[in-house]
């Protein structure tokens, strides 16, 4: 029982500071561009 | 691949309609050699693909020049890290509409090596390029993309961004979103009614670690502007809430320490998260706009200063009294000044709303903002950038307060916050005083419960949640306001001030009129189309506009005459085109109020022929929002024009008090500053040119722009030219949305009122109390986001619906 709990605070913990870095490394700052640029066609491989 | 069948080419790749004789290339149509060239480019450096990804895509580039940007100070200020290998520089790029541009920009390393990489932020329309700096200046790197079409914006020092401010937000956004998750996990078995001793004890403990974090990081906002305001002896909505979340979590954090009860930190972190989630949506900000340029986004970075006979740029803020500047065809003048050498053409109608150009001599002084048009001069400065007549302006008390507008505004929220807390702490103190005399048992239960259940958060939620989803709304109308603050300011505007050129007006889309006693030989009309091709007048502007088929054809003896016209020999034959006098035309007595500045006359061989009328036309659909606006507001029209310019406007104001023409910038602030005195909360709709002062002092300052995304004046809302006749429907918006405020703010009262009644009594628990307000809370946000959204839909239809008719 305890070891759940504490696997529980350890998970949420574990979001908390996914989070805080997300934000720290501006990953939410733009979040249009990278839905745009994954549709922009590879064709050039080919020449390359 | 692309024939054109129809009369109008469009451009191949802007989509323009081409004005002159179309360049081909390619079976291809140009506009300009300018879109010709760009695509010559792209096509050599195989990303043609720049055209599949949307039609049209391009924009007519510029030839502009930014070798200035390798002068030290803009270089040290653009470029924000600098190794031996590369450089990283972010540019503004107002351009970026589609998919296309994301394709070439961040493929910018293809067509010049020397570019790294690039990294495109589309909502916000920033480049970021890493470049190898020894090899590529920053200037030519700045005159490349221009040359593409996506002209940088490159700001003044002070324009800012407050982005930190934001992602602290979201941090403590989170973080209360964490903490009111877990909270009411921990807390789940007290609301199932299980009893476990140690368990109980535990989560108790863990609760109170979670509300600790809610309240005094997340919440930190809250206690900071409360003392802010405190010390102003201001009371804000944020006091009674406040005292709601300390009470809250005081009384939890007794009972759990004292292992008499579990407290409801779930509902005071639940609030917190509500509360912020609020606020994170009320600073919903448009990146891409600036609504606070000052005087110095009119005028350019950096000027040709002229010092012991050479030439060399300097910034803008460098130059003193006494220095040589060099001005040519449509530059800006700076600061005040005398024309040393040369004559100039000089356009003021940014600083005094005229259209008419004022000749000026060798010797005679120009003013700051004048754009000359003409050769090049050379002038020197007479007075220091921020003491010239045009900046004065600004030095006017609202510029000089940036927050004169919010400070001064009592907003709905805060006035009845005012009193809401006066009430409250009355009623809970002598509520808890009673009770201390009855029933010491009771009174801490009555004041908690009092305290907790009254909290304003409806008010405190509907408010952003209702104001936030009218400026989405709006936005989507293309009508861009800078905060809440302002939308709540346009729901109580009572009077409405119009400036003319430019809003009201437009040089006008409809064919000119030709008044010739005789028709014109083909020869005779290309004559008149390579005469107006040499000027850059406004009026033969025109002229090329309205004879796209005409071609260039040579003559001799040209000679443009400063404020009369233009003249030369086409195979022998004198042409003149200008003013009546010039062309030895007859003035006729003018026709009603239409004045003979639009008029262009035209002699051949000395024989007076007539003129072309260019109108100046009302915008599209003015009449019907004029005759509607006036049921609803007192209307003004204020100009910097001579009075025969508007005539055709004059019906539509009843009142000729409340028109007034030849107002200076200053005049107009002056004017709003008169109606604001009588009691009357008024917005002003301008262009921001030269009625920046009128926008600043007007309660709503409305800047009416067709191109927002490259010229955004200091204003409270843009507004699209386009979208103008629907004014009247948005200033109703705004109205509705305060009014759904007030209705939810009423129902909560009611709502709070029964439990009030209760926790008086010391019948309530604070228990119940604390989910009541959540609960409270969440009605609110769903009525204002039901309210708003079903309104906004509505307008969309009715806008649908119009435009299908």
């Amino acid at each position: 029982m305890y070891l759940m709990i504490g696997l529980s605070l350890f998970m949420a913990i574990g979001f908390v500071i996914a989070f805080v870095w997300s934000i720290r490394t501006g990953q939410q700052e733009d979040l249009i561009t990278p839905a745009m640029r994954i549709l922009q066609e590879d064709e050039k491989t080919n020449n390359l | 691949m692309y024939t054109e069948v129809l009369e109008e080419v469009i451009c191949y790749h802007c989509g323009d309609v081409c004005l002159e004789t179309p360049i081909l290339h390619e079976e291809k149509a140009f506009c300009c050699h300018g879109c010709e060239q760009v695509y010559e480019l792209l096509n050599d450096n195989h990303l043609e693909a720049y055209y599949n990804c949307d039609i049209n895509p391009g924009i007519s580039p510029t030839d502009k020049n930014f070798d200035f940007l390798n002068n030290k100070a803009f270089r040290d200020r653009l470029i924000t890290f600098s190794n031996a290998e590369f450089s990283k520089v972010s540019f503004h790029l107002p351009a970026i509409h589609c998919r296309s541009c994301l394709y070439l920009l961040e493929n910018l390393q293809r067509i010049n090596p020397q570019i790294i990489k690039t990294s495109l932020n589309f909502g916000k329309k920033d480049l970021t390029v890493w470049f190898k700096e020894d090899q590529l200046s920053l200037g030519a790197l700045a005159t490349l993309i221009a040359s593409l079409g996506y002209e940088p914006h490159i700001s003044n020092a002070e324009e800012k961004s407050q982005n930190t401010n934001q992602k602290q937000l979201f941090l403590k956004l989170g973080i209360a979103g964490f903490c009111a998750g877990n909270a009411m996990l921990f807390s789940f078995p007290e609301y199932l009614g299980i009893e476990d001793g140690s368990l109980q004890h535990l989560f108790g403990y863990l609760n109170l670690a979670l509300g600790s974090v809610a309240v005094f990081y997340a919440g930190s906002d809250y206690f900071s502007n409360v003392y802010a305001h405190l010390k102003l002896r201001k009371m804000t909505i944020e006091l009674p809430i406040l005292l709601g979340i300390l009470v809250g979590y005081g009384r939890s954090a007794y009972e759990i320490l004292s292992h008499s009860g579990a407290g409801y930190i779930d509902s005071v972190s639940g609030l917190i998260f509500f509360l912020l989630i609020g606020k994170w949506f009320q600073q919903k900000s448009f990146d891409f706009l600036s609504f606070e340029r000052n005087y110095k986004a009119y005028f350019p970075l950096v000027v040709t200063k002229i010092a012991n006979g050479v030439e060399e740029t300097a910034p803008l803020e460098e130059i003193s009294i006494g220095d040589r500047l060099l001005i040519r065809n449509q530059e800006i003048i700076p600061a005040d000044a005398y024309l040393l050498k040369g004559q100039s053409q000089m356009d003021y109608s940014f600083v005094t709303g005229e259209s008419e150009l004022i000749p000026i001599q060798a010797g005679q002084s120009i003013y700051a903002g004048g754009k000359h048009l003409g050769e090049a001069i050379e002038i020197q400065i007479s007075k220091e950038l921020n003491q010239s007549h045009l900046t004065q302006l600004w030095e006017q008390q609202a510029f000089k307060d940036p927050n004169h507008k919010t400070e001064n505004w009592e907003n709905f929220a805060n006035k009845v916050g005012m009193y809401f807390t006066m009430v409250l702490l009355s009623l809970a103190t002598i509520a808890g005083l009673y009770w201390y005399q009855v029933d010491p048992s009771k009174w801490s239960n009555a004041v908690v419960s009092i305290l907790v259940i009254a909290c304003p958060c409806a008010l405190a939620v509907s408010y952003p949640f209702a104001l936030g989803h009218g400026i989405r709304w709006l936005a989507k109308f293309n009508f861009f306001v800078k905060d809440i603050q302002a939308f709540e300011r346009m729901a109580q505007v009572d009077t409405l001030v119009f400036d003319k050129t430019g809003t009201l007006t437009l040089q006008s889309q409809k064919e000119p009129t030709v008044h010739f006693k005789r028709p014109l030989s083909d020869f005779e009309w290309n004559a008149v189309y390579s005469l107006a091709f040499q000027s850059t007048h406004p009026l033969s502007k025109q002229v090329k506009k309205l004879l796209p088929h005409c071609s260039l054809i040579p003559f001799e003896d040209f000679k443009e005459i400063s404020g009369k016209g233009l003249e030369a020999s086409f195979n022998d034959l004198p042409i003149r085109i200008g003013s009546a006098k010039f062309t030895h035309n007859q003035l006729q007595a003018p026709e009603g109020f239409i004045s003979s500045e639009t008029r262009l006359f035209l002699s051949i061989n000395q024989e007076a022929l007539g003129f072309i009328e260019f109108p100046w036309e009302n915008r599209p659909g003015i009449e019907a929002l004029l005759h509607r606006l006036r049921h609803q507001y007192e209307i003004h029209l204020i100009s910097g024009d001579k009075k025969e310019h508007a005539a055709h406007l004059l019906d539509w104001f009843e009142d000729q008090d409340q028109v007034k023409f030849e107002c200076s910038p200053l005049e107009k602030m002056e004017y709003i500053q008169a109606l604001q005195k009588q009691g009357k909360v008024v917005a002003m709709i301008g262009d921001g040119l030269n009625d920046a002062g009128a926008l600043k002092q007007a309660q709503v300052g409305i800047a009416v722009s067709d191109d927002h995304l490259h010229f955004t004046p200091s204003s409270d809302a843009i507004l699209n030219g386009s979208e103008l006749p629907q004014l009247g429907t948005y200033l109703q918006y705004a109205k509705f949305g305060l009014k759904l405020i007030k209705a939810s703010f009423l129902l909560s009262l009611v709502y709070n009122g029964f439990g009030l009644s209760y926790a008086i009594q010391g019948n309530l628990y604070p228990l119940i109390a604390a989910i009541l307000m959540p609960i409270n809370s969440i009605s609110m946000l769903i009525i204002a986001t039901w309210g708003m959204n079903w309104k906004g839909h509505n307008l969309m239809q009715q806008k649908i619906r119009l435009k299908a008719e």
